[in-house]
């Protein structure tokens, strides 16, 4: 097992933002499909989602939280030495959103920025990306932002035989997270691991440079996705505490990707982690890929603003087929109230003919 | 295990009135049988069997009988 050890770097806030609309799945039901979405939604714990309006992306809500987040830790512009933004529906193919978001939250020109290109296993990986970042540079703070509006790509990209599925699963989310050096005891330890034969279970194959001519269609084999999910992650799991001589007991919280329940309670089954232990987000929030986990932990500690340590055990899988995990201590006041707002990035580009 | 124990548990699975199921219902005419039921046998054939099943079995799947034979 490949294991990244970091010493003098804590997690010290978290921040998610979501739009205003919230819908219920009770909106897709109608006279021939009652039955299958009430089961749908008792399979997947799905009861609804928020949905971006048109002109906001994912990046919008990573922004609103980022800066929610400097200014509630009052943290200089100056000082953020890394921006690593984790999604899969950045604002263009061509830049990376991150220098967008370098730009619109007036960070320093020191700044490294850039995006990752991972889904459900993104928050977990981008934490390992950026405490290595911070490990082998003089950077004191960094910001991980996370997030994807699959909710909105869905509703327009239709593929007939799962669409409903797909539009009553996900959910629209983006979140920030702020890693600084400390000289207080801290660890982070991460995993994170990749199979790439599966890279067809969820694929839009149709979408860069090798396919170039298609709308965008998304497939998800959901069966492979499934079998991959009840056997990797688990044993991931396992094997680090197995490694570190750490159980269960030992932690306050097993925060998942918020796949499907049916999921979350097999690896939780699966890992012996009581199912109180696991934060739930995806009954209001539905699956909102990379920012499924601190979503989970904002749901679950958001509004306690309570002085105090939990230790955590996050695990974040899916798409790729990447899996990945971070075991560290979050003081539960780091963790902020749920941020909602609407707002939306002028580029200044409107028609593609116009240019 | 006997083969109606199995059909029992397949029942209990589908939520299913017992004797519902024979070893040569057609999965097909199984209302229950979608995507959802797919991912709870995987389950049922890992917990109670011990079975790894890859999608492309379950995909191949036609009547109850072949789930019993994966039960073995």
């Amino acid at each position: 097992m490949i294991l990244s050890e970091f010493k003098k770097i804590k997690i010290s806030a978290i921040v998610g933002a979501v739009p205003s609309n919230w819908t219920s799945i009770e909106n897709f039901i109608n006279d021939d499909n009652r039955e299958t979405v009430e089961k749908f939604s008792n399979m997947t714990g799905v009861k609804g989602r928020y949905n971006v309006n048109d002109f906001q992306t994912t990046s919008d809500l990573a922004f609103a939280a980022a800066r929610e987040l400097l200014e509630k830790k009052n943290i200089e512009l100056e000082s953020i030495g890394a921006i690593v933004y984790v999604t899969q529906s950045p604002d263009y193919a061509v830049p990376s959103t991150a220098c967008v978001l370098q730009y619109r939250l007036g960070l320093s020109k020191e700044c490294m920025a850039f995006d990752v290109n991972l889904g459900c296993s993104g928050y977990t990986y981008g934490l390992n990306i950026v405490a290595s970042l911070m490990n082998s540079s003089n950077i004191a703070k960094a910001l991980l932002l996370a997030g994807d509006t699959s909710a909105k790509e869905k509703s327009r990209k239709i593929k007939t035989k799962t669409a409903n599925a797909f539009r009553m699963l996900f959910g629209d989310a983006g979140s920030a997270t702020l890693l600084e050096k400390t000289d207080e005891e801290s660890y982070i330890d991460s995993v994170s691991c990749t199979d790439g034969s599966g890279f067809k279970a969820i694929i839009k194959p149709f979408t860069g440079y090798r396919n170039p001519d298609g709308k965008g269609v998304s497939l998800m084999n959901d069966i492979d996705v499934f079998n991959f999910t009840i056997s990797e992650v688990p044993k991931m799991l396992k094997d680090y505490m197995k490694l570190k001589g750490l159980t269960p007991d030992d932690y306050d919280s097993l925060v998942m990707h918020q796949a499907n329940l049916f999921i979350l309670k097999q690896i939780a089954k699966k890992t012996k982690f009581p199912m109180d232990k696991v934060p739930i987000s995806i009954d209001t929030f539905g699956n909102t890929s990379s920012a499924s986990i601190p979503i989970s932990l904002i749901k679950e500690y958001g509004d306690l603003n309570e002085d105090r340590n939990i230790k955590t055990l996050m695990c974040g899988f899916g798409v790729g087929l990447s899996w990945s995990l971070i075991s560290a201590d979050i003081n539960i006041k780091d963790i902020y109230p749920l941020v909602k707002n609407d707002d939306y990035f002028l580029d200044g580009y409107e028609n593609e003919t116009d240019l | 295990m006997e083969a109606k124990e199995k059909l029992e548990k397949l029942e209990e699975m589908f939520e299913l009135d017992e004797g519902t199921l024979s070893e040569d219902t057609l999965l097909d005419d199984i209302e229950e049988w979608d995507s959802m039921s797919k991912l709870s046998l995987i389950v049922l054939l890992d917990d109670d069997f011990g079975k790894k099943v890859t999608g492309e079995q379950i995909n191949g799947l036609v009547k109850i009988k072949d789930i019993l034979k994966l039960m073995e």
